[in-house]
């Protein structure tokens, strides 16, 4: 997949260039809105990962050109402005997702991906995973064919760690999924909520399911 | 006295109290001038009275006995017997003369004065003057019953002139008071409108240069003062979160590039995860100084919609019934009264979890937190109390202030301090209050808040909701 990353922080830039290259991504780096339009014209992006802070202007109005001129590839706001006016801002003007400042090469891959799959693949109602099968459509989950009863928080969180399959997911993505505001970080609920779900699959399971990355998140075994 | 808080009252009254007092006065010095006027007058007429009489008396009066006095005065003193009084007489000796219609009574008699006013038996009031006539003591009087009646007839005149003075100058001096403090009213108004969100607007300054507009345009100078200020903590927040987020987010890079990346000895593993881990902390605290320069700056609007907070409730107390039970405490919950508050389900949702990991890390093991929430007389209050040891009353006071911190931190107290601070900006910014007590048995902490309701008549109160852990 083809990357443009539009950043003026020349650190960031490179070290996100060389970050996307070693998961296979093809990435591009400018550092202004003027080469970012340019890059654009020259060659065909899959996705652009975009800094709203540039030295020539607001990546806003970056994005609102783009959309008006029929660009339609994704756009990943990268922004440390991190308040929800500025969030509906960006995807008002066409960005197509939000990821504030400071993040974490996972969260950025898992953004990626699910911008990428929202353009591609059909939604599955059917997630299956090492034994554990997740319907989306009738909200059950069955391990082993047996039936297990999860609350809505914990078949929630399953199901994101199901649609991801074996990534690391950082706390702030999960918390964001679960209650669409990641100030629930601040307090352990996540953890609470997460030994709860490992308790009863690994419980149906008979083997750990879950990993716990200190630091980052949880991953899904 | 709450009225004459008013400086419009207070120039009212004082306006008209010095213009009816002084027309009192005035009304005064009349009254005696006019009194002694009539007086002399009265005293003209007595001694006029006394002329016609010795004109009478003829020339040798000397010799006179009081039979012939009577015959040569009598008429004189019947024709004026309507208006005087009269008396003469020659001391210790039994000559006299006594006017008829003194019927045996005598004129009053002040020493050593030749006029005076005095009460006479059966006359009333009456004018005396004594005239010299050796050898003879001549006294006549005239009743004042008439001056009396002029005096009272002007007091009463005076006053119903004061009553009305009292009634015009209170008009006046409210009209005064009205045009004199318009400009302060137009200063007032403009002061109140400039808020936030419109720090440019200015009080309109006449060009006169008087103290009402020299006031103007010092609270003008303090409005510019303010909005530089406004808008440099405005600047600071987007500024700030862009300087100090791009290098966060690149030391965080770098330790997940380390972690990753391997060769790590697990000592040094565990230095880059605690780094990471403070990392999250410091761009937490970060974000909600931010969050509290924006509050105070009143820069955050609140997408606030008119909302039954029961269901909501219903679905916080979840996530705080995991909460308290995964720490071995037991949290149970109420909800009373249906009405429509208007508040965003994302703060108070992060002020209730705020309180609720607050009174968790208080509590002792298997403690119990109760939230209590009451809707109804168009408040909406949520009070949560813990059973632990609770605060002082100068702990409680201080517990919203920025980094304030009692008791000793929890290894699980991921909390910078700011919680609260950020709790009661966002009470605040709802329209309500935050505050603490002492627990209902003197024991714990109570936190409440209220938030104000719109209350629709003709609903009916919900019955008692009531839900409870385990």
């Amino acid at each position: 997949m083809k990357v443009l990353i539009v950043e003026d922080e020349a650190r960031l830039g490179i070290f996100l260039r060389q970050a996307l290259s070693e998961h296979a991504h093809t990435a591009n780096w400018v550092q202004t809105c003027a080469e970012a339009a340019n890059a654009l014209v020259e060659t065909k992006y899959d996705l652009v990962v975009l800094d709203l802070n540039l030295p020539d202007g607001d990546g806003l109005d970056l994005v609102r050109e783009w959309r008006a001129s029929g660009f339609t590839e994704p756009v990943l706001i990268l922004s440390a402005r991190d308040s929800l006016e500025d969030r509906i801002k960006g995807l008002d003007v066409g960005a197509d997702d939000y990821l504030p400042k400071p993040f974490s090469v996972e969260e950025l891959l898992a953004k990626m991906r699910a911008l990428l799959r929202r353009q591609s693949v059909v939604k599955q109602s059917l997630l299956e995973r090492n034994g554990i099968r997740l319907d989306l459509l009738g909200h059950t989950v069955h391990v082993n064919d047996g039936a297990i009863d999860l609350t809505g928080r914990e078949y929630a969180l399953l199901e994101i760690f199901m649609q991801n399959g074996g990534r690391v997911l950082t706390r702030t993505l999960i918390s964001e999924k679960i209650w669409s505001s990641h100030y629930d970080v601040d307090t352990n609920l996540l953890d609470v909520y997460m030994s709860r779900l490992r308790a009863k699959m690994e419980g149906a399971l008979g083997r750990p399911v879950f990993k716990t990355v200190r630091g980052i998140g949880y991953q899904m075994l | 006295m709450t009225m004459m808080r008013s400086i419009g009252v207070r120039l009212t009254f004082w306006y008209a109290l010095a213009s009816t007092v002084t027309l009192a006065i005035l009304f005064l010095v009349g009254y005696q001038l006019l009194e002694s006027r009539l007086t002399h007058g009265l005293d003209q007429l007595n001694e006029a009275e006394f002329r016609q009489l010795k004109a009478h008396l003829g020339p040798d009066y000397k010799t006179l006995n009081s039979k012939i006095m009577d015959d040569r005065l009598r008429d004189v003193s019947e024709s004026g017997s309507v208006l005087f009084y009269i008396s003469i007489e020659i001391p210790n000796s039994d000559v006299r003369f006594n006017s008829r219609n003194l019927k045996g009574r005598h004129i009053p008699d002040v020493k050593g004065k030749r006029a005076y006013s005095a009460t006479m038996p059966g006359a009333g009031e009456v004018r005396a003057d004594e005239f010299l006539l050796p050898p003879f003591d001549v006294a006549i009087a005239t009743s004042s019953r008439s001056i009396r009646d002029g005096m009272r007839e002007y007091t009463d005149v005076c006053l119903a002139l004061l009553a009305a003075m009292l009634v015009v100058s209170l008009a006046i001096g409210l009209g005064l008071s009205r045009l004199i403090l318009r400009p302060v009213r137009l200063i007032r108004e403009t002061a109140n409108r400039i808020g936030s969100d419109n720090l440019s607007e200015r009080i309109p300054v006449s060009d006169v240069s008087d103290e009402i507009s020299d006031l103007a345009r010092l609270l003008n100078q303090t409005f510019d003062r303010l909005e530089s200020a406004f808008d440099q903590v405005r600047r600071f927040s987007d500024e700030a979160s862009h300087e100090l987020k791009t290098p966060l987010s690149l030391i965080r890079l770098h330790a997940e590039k380390m972690l990753r990346d391997g060769d790590l000895s697990p000592v040094q593993i565990e230095a880059v995860v605690v780094q990471i881990e403070e990392l999250a902390r410091l761009n937490q605290i970060i974000d909600e100084l931010l969050f509290l320069s924006r509050a105070e700056a009143k820069a955050i609007g609140l997408k606030l919609a008119y909302d039954d907070p029961g269901k909501f409730l219903d679905v916080f107390a979840q996530d705080a019934v995991a909460l308290a039970e995964h720490s071995g405490r037991r949290f149970t919950y109420s909800h009373a009264g249906c009405d429509e508050v208007a508040f965003e389900e994302k703060w108070i949702r992060q002020v209730l979890l705020n309180v609720v990991t607050n009174a968790i890390n208080a509590s002792p093991r298997a403690g119990r937190i109760v939230m209590t929430s009451t809707l109804g007389a168009g408040l909406w209050r949520v009070s949560i109390e813990d059973e632990g040891p609770g605060l002082t009353g100068d702990q409680r006071e201080r517990i919203f202030e920025r980094f304030v911190r009692f008791g000793a931190p929890s290894s699980s107290d991921r909390g910078s301090g700011l919680g609260l601070t950020i709790s009661r900006s966002i009470i605040q910014l709802h329209g309500g209050r935050i505050f603490a007590e002492a627990g209902t048995e003197g024991c714990g902490l109570r936190v409440t808040f209220e938030i104000p309701a719109r209350t629709r008549p003709g609903r009916r109160r919900a019955p008692l909701r009531q839900s409870r852990a385990a």
